[in-house]
């Protein structure tokens, strides 16, 4: 009996995880667009890459200075590692606000899916510099015919058909007959006859070019980016993690993601939040462990017993980053561990409870500010500035790093359509931004660097900012993770993004 | 011309009703030159257009490649609008004659071939939301051949086949009539079939690459797409060496590309780059088409009093397997360092040719063998004898057409 609930209760997790989430989830989930800072030699900027919905298609890339002054930028896209890494194209020059001379705009096209940079060659008084943001590009859409535009092309496809059958009558009536001469009543029939032919051979090649159409699509829609599926059992609170999915080439059988396919992340090949749902009154930022060649294991914690909505993140070799998602059911009385390591959490008040403001009173009397902005406009980019402070409501003294930066962010929308977890430098994964930065300035030195990153330990100011810019309009709840002394602090707040 | 046919060719079973008698000395009219302009015109865009993708990559409305087959439609625009306005409203006396050597369609009156071309610019406004539409849809099409583009191919094709239908009905009268300007109508009914042909290869050109010439489906592709073509032109063209005549001129035009493009600079504008190109990049070298061409011709001749059908059966049968013998071999010798030169172009590559790819390996691409490839051969042999058929009785028609 035990064994049975057991393995019902196994399945549900399996089929839920499976099932829920349908947002296409590369990088974050519904959070296509790059923003990232950079620094290069005496330059600061906050650049914005819009990616294409569609492969190929065109990014659109925004770049805001705020460092010494630039006389010109050139972007130019390639793909992070390979061979073609080596040979960047013709780069496009910017083009500078004619109102504010510290903002550039340019686009360029990505022609294929995959793993890519945007270089950036930067030109002004501190002299030339180089840098790369990392763009994942791959197709999420397909864009159904708008109606006008619809009846436009069937309007001129009749008038083609039209055309096509008059052209034929007139042919067969006329087209051989001596200058001057009239059609007889026979001509007259055959041409009649001929156009009605002409007519049903347009309709069958128009039919015809229909199924071509579909099959084009078909082809289009098999291309688009599908995340691997994350299958998730519980075991008492021993979570098991298995990322994979069907391999076309095996007759749609399950195929595993590897763990040597993946790199770290801040010294961990996933980084895990489970929020509870729907009203998000409890985060946890987890570190599964590597278990053997494939999927990953996490002891979990106390847990509130409930639906939680799990956000993975992977990078893969290429530099790819996925966010993989599932749902995980925590049963009633599941006994947790402590919190060990760099795991975090946090128990804020549940949604319906009101909206969190700008400041979060902490567990231990510290308090997280966020220097809200006044207004949030959604696709905007902002810097979102937060700032820890002692019982006492001075900046807190004790500053660390939390896995290597002054904080972490996630960017949850509350109807589960988006999700992003970013840093200070913005949001493209940190093994992609070395991939794009060493590719652009020294030989590559290998993957084991990567696997092997260095975390910074070194103190660390009470004020951290984020480059992120809301995806949509509607409701967001934003966890801020900071850390002093041995203490992890997990801040919650909510935003109305119109 | 001593390779005129003088006495009418024996698969020539219909002509016009009645012959025109008229004056014996004509000059070649100005809208026929401007006819074969506009078709020289989206031809060499077309190929132009194929080696800007190739070298550099992206493009606007505005590139020159795009202008030249713009122009194309321009100009067959100019004519179409003035002869159908000259034929439908016009009271002079040469007004009259091209009205009484019109069609009617919808109360518009014009010849026959203006109203193809027309068709064939409609065609083409069409593809231009069609095809932005798609781009946005599916992202840009990096292969030829998607539903936009072919109906904008097929547009610029209805304005080819408009032209030489324009030429068609001149030259078809000029022989009627016994006027001097015959022969110079029929070099440019040759010429612009050439274009034609040129036109088809393009259409199969990513069957056709060389690495992919040790495949049956590079024969069945020819089969279909080239017999029909020439026994056309031959007919239409009372020509007995037409088929070789527009076959050289495909290979010629095809030769003059690899020799003129790579002399002008181009550089990539779109990653990811794979090769560093330097320059335009020229089309591959011609398929061989001149082989079977000229057996196809020496054959028509000495096939007079044969059933059409039977021409048909042993054309399909000569095509293929001339086309087999030449260019299988040929392909051998395109792939070997043998050929890495200028004139037979195996020395470029497209800027995205990747380093382990078959373009750059100079290796087959899924060569075939064994049954496989002579079962296609087969196939191609009843492809090449329906399209030879289809060709030869259009042919015959369009010896008729006066309009």
């Amino acid at each position: 009996m035990i064994l049975a609930q057991w393995k019902m209760k196994k399945l549900v997790c399996a089929v839920a995880g499976a099932l829920l989430f349908s947002e296409v989830a590369f990088g974050h989930v519904g959070n296509k667009d790059i923003y990232q800072t950079v620094e290069a030699g005496p330059y600061k900027l906050f650049v914005t890459v819009r990616t294409p919905l569609v492969i190929p298609g065109i990014a659109g890339v925004e770049v805001r200075s705020s460092g010494a002054s630039l006389r010109g930028i050139t972007i130019t896209p390639l793909p992070l590692i390979g061979e073609a890494s080596k040979h960047p194209p013709t780069p496009d020059a910017m083009k500078a606000s004619t109102s504010d001379s510290g903002f550039f705009t340019g686009s360029l096209w990505i022609m294929a899916s995959g793993s890519w940079q945007v270089r950036l060659n930067l030109d002004g008084v501190g002299g030339k510099a180089t840098a790369s943001v990392p763009v994942p590009a791959v197709p999420t859409k397909i864009l159904r015919m708008q109606r006008p535009m619809g009846m436009m092309l069937a309007l001129l496809g009749c008038f083609l058909v039209l055309g096509v059958v008059g052209i034929v009558m007139a042919a067969v009536r006329e087209a051989r007959l001596t200058p001057g001469s009239l059609a007889g009543p026979t001509r007259s029939r055959l041409a009649v006859v001929a156009g009605a032919v002409s007519l049903v051979l347009c309709a069958a090649a128009v039919y015809l070019g229909g199924k071509w159409w579909n099959v084009e699509a078909a082809g289009y829609e098999a291309e688009m980016h599908h995340s691997p599926t994350m299958r998730v059992i519980l075991n008492g609170n021993r979570l098991d993690l298995l990322i994979g999915g069907s391999d076309a080439q095996h007759g749609g059988a399950w195929k595993n993601v590897e763990n040597s396919q993946l790199l770290a992340d801040h010294g961990h090949l996933m980084h895990l939040y489970a929020i509870r749902w729907p009203e998000m009154d409890a985060v946890f930022h987890l570190h599964p462990v590597p278990n053997g060649k494939a999927g990953f294991t996490e002891i979990l914690p106390e847990m509130r017993a409930g639906t939680y909505h799990l956000y993975a993140d992977v990078v893969f070799r290429n530099g790819f980053p996925e966010t993989e998602t599932a749902a995980l059911a925590v049963p009633v009385g599941m006994v947790g561990a402590p919190l060990k390591g760099d795991d975090a959490g946090a128990t804020p008040l549940p949604i319906s409870a009101g909206h969190l403001g700008p400041r979060y009173k902490l567990p231990d009397d510290y308090v997280m500010e966020w220097k809200k902005p006044t207004e949030i406009i959604s696709n905007t980019p902002y810097t979102l500035a937060f700032q820890l402070l002692d019982p006492r409501g001075n900046p807190a003294a004790d500053m660390r790093p939390y896995l290597g930066m002054p904080g972490h962010a996630a960017f949850v929308k509350t109807d589960g359509s988006a999700f992003a977890h970013t840093h200070p430098d913005g949001s493209a994964a940190m093994p992609a931004v070395m991939l794009a930065n060493e590719s652009s300035s020294a030989p590559m030195s290998g993957m084991h660097d990567l696997t092997d990153m260095k975390m910074s330990t070194e103190p660390v100011s009470s004020t951290v900012t984020f480059p992120y810019g809301f995806p949509a309009s509607g409701t967001f709840r934003i966890f801020i993770q900071m850390k002093h002394g041995n203490t992890v602090e997990t801040g919650a707040f909510d935003a109305n993004v119109k | 011309m001593a390779a005129d046919i003088a006495e009418p060719h024996s698969l020539l079973a219909h002509g016009s009703e009645t012959k025109a008698q008229s004056a014996s000395t004509e000059s070649v009219p100005w809208f026929i030159w401007a006819g074969a302009l506009a078709v020289t015109s989206a031809s060499v865009g077309g190929q132009w257009d194929v080696a800007w993708h190739r070298s550099i990559g992206r493009d606007t409305f505005w590139t020159p490649a795009h202008m030249a087959i713009y122009a194309c439609g321009a100009i067959a625009g100019i004519i179409g609008l003035y002869l159908v306005l000259a034929a439908t409203f016009g009271r002079s006396g040469y007004a009259s004659q091209l009205r009484a050597a019109s069609v009617n369609i919808f109360g518009m009156r014009a010849p026959l071939g203006i109203f193809l071309a027309g068709w064939g610019g409609v065609a083409m406004l069409t593809s231009a939301p069609f095809d932005n539409w798609w781009h946005n849809a599916y992202g840009l099409d990096v292969k030829i051949i998607s539903p936009p583009h072919a109906l904008l191919i097929l547009g610029i094709r209805a304005i080819d086949v408009g032209m030489l239908f324009l030429i068609l009905a001149s030259m078809n009268r000029a022989s009627d009539a016994g006027d001097s300007n015959f022969k110079m109508l029929r070099r440019l009914f040759l010429y612009l079939g050439g274009l034609i042909l040129g036109g088809q290869m393009f259409f199969i050109m990513e069957y056709t690459w060389d690495v992919a010439l040790h495949r049956s489906i590079a024969y069945i592709c020819l089969a279909i797409a080239v017999p029909v073509v020439l026994a056309t032109i031959s007919q239409a063209s009372r020509f007995r060496w037409a088929a070789t005549t527009i076959s050289a001129i495909y290979a010629g035009s095809l030769i003059a590309f690899i020799l003129i493009f790579p002399l002008f600079p181009a550089e990539p504008k779109l990653g990811p780059v794979f090769y560093p190109v330097t320059h335009l990049v020229p089309p591959k070298f011609p398929i061989l088409l001149i082989v079977p061409a000229f057996a196809l011709d020496l054959f028509w001749q000495r096939a007079r009093g044969w059933r059409l059908w039977h021409i048909a059966l042993v054309s399909g049968a000569i095509f293929v397997a001339l086309s087999f013998a030449a260019e299988w071999p040929f392909a051998d010798f395109l792939v070997s360092h043998a050929s890495e030169n200028r004139f037979f172009g195996t020395i470029y590559f497209d800027y995205n040719s990747r380093p382990d790819g078959y373009d750059r390996l100079r290796q087959f691409f899924h060569p075939d063998s064994g049954l496989t490839l002579w079962l296609g051969l087969l196939r191609a042999s009843s492809f090449a004898a329906f399209s030879t058929w289809v060709g030869l009785v259009f042919g015959r028609w369009m010896r008729g057409v006066q309009r």
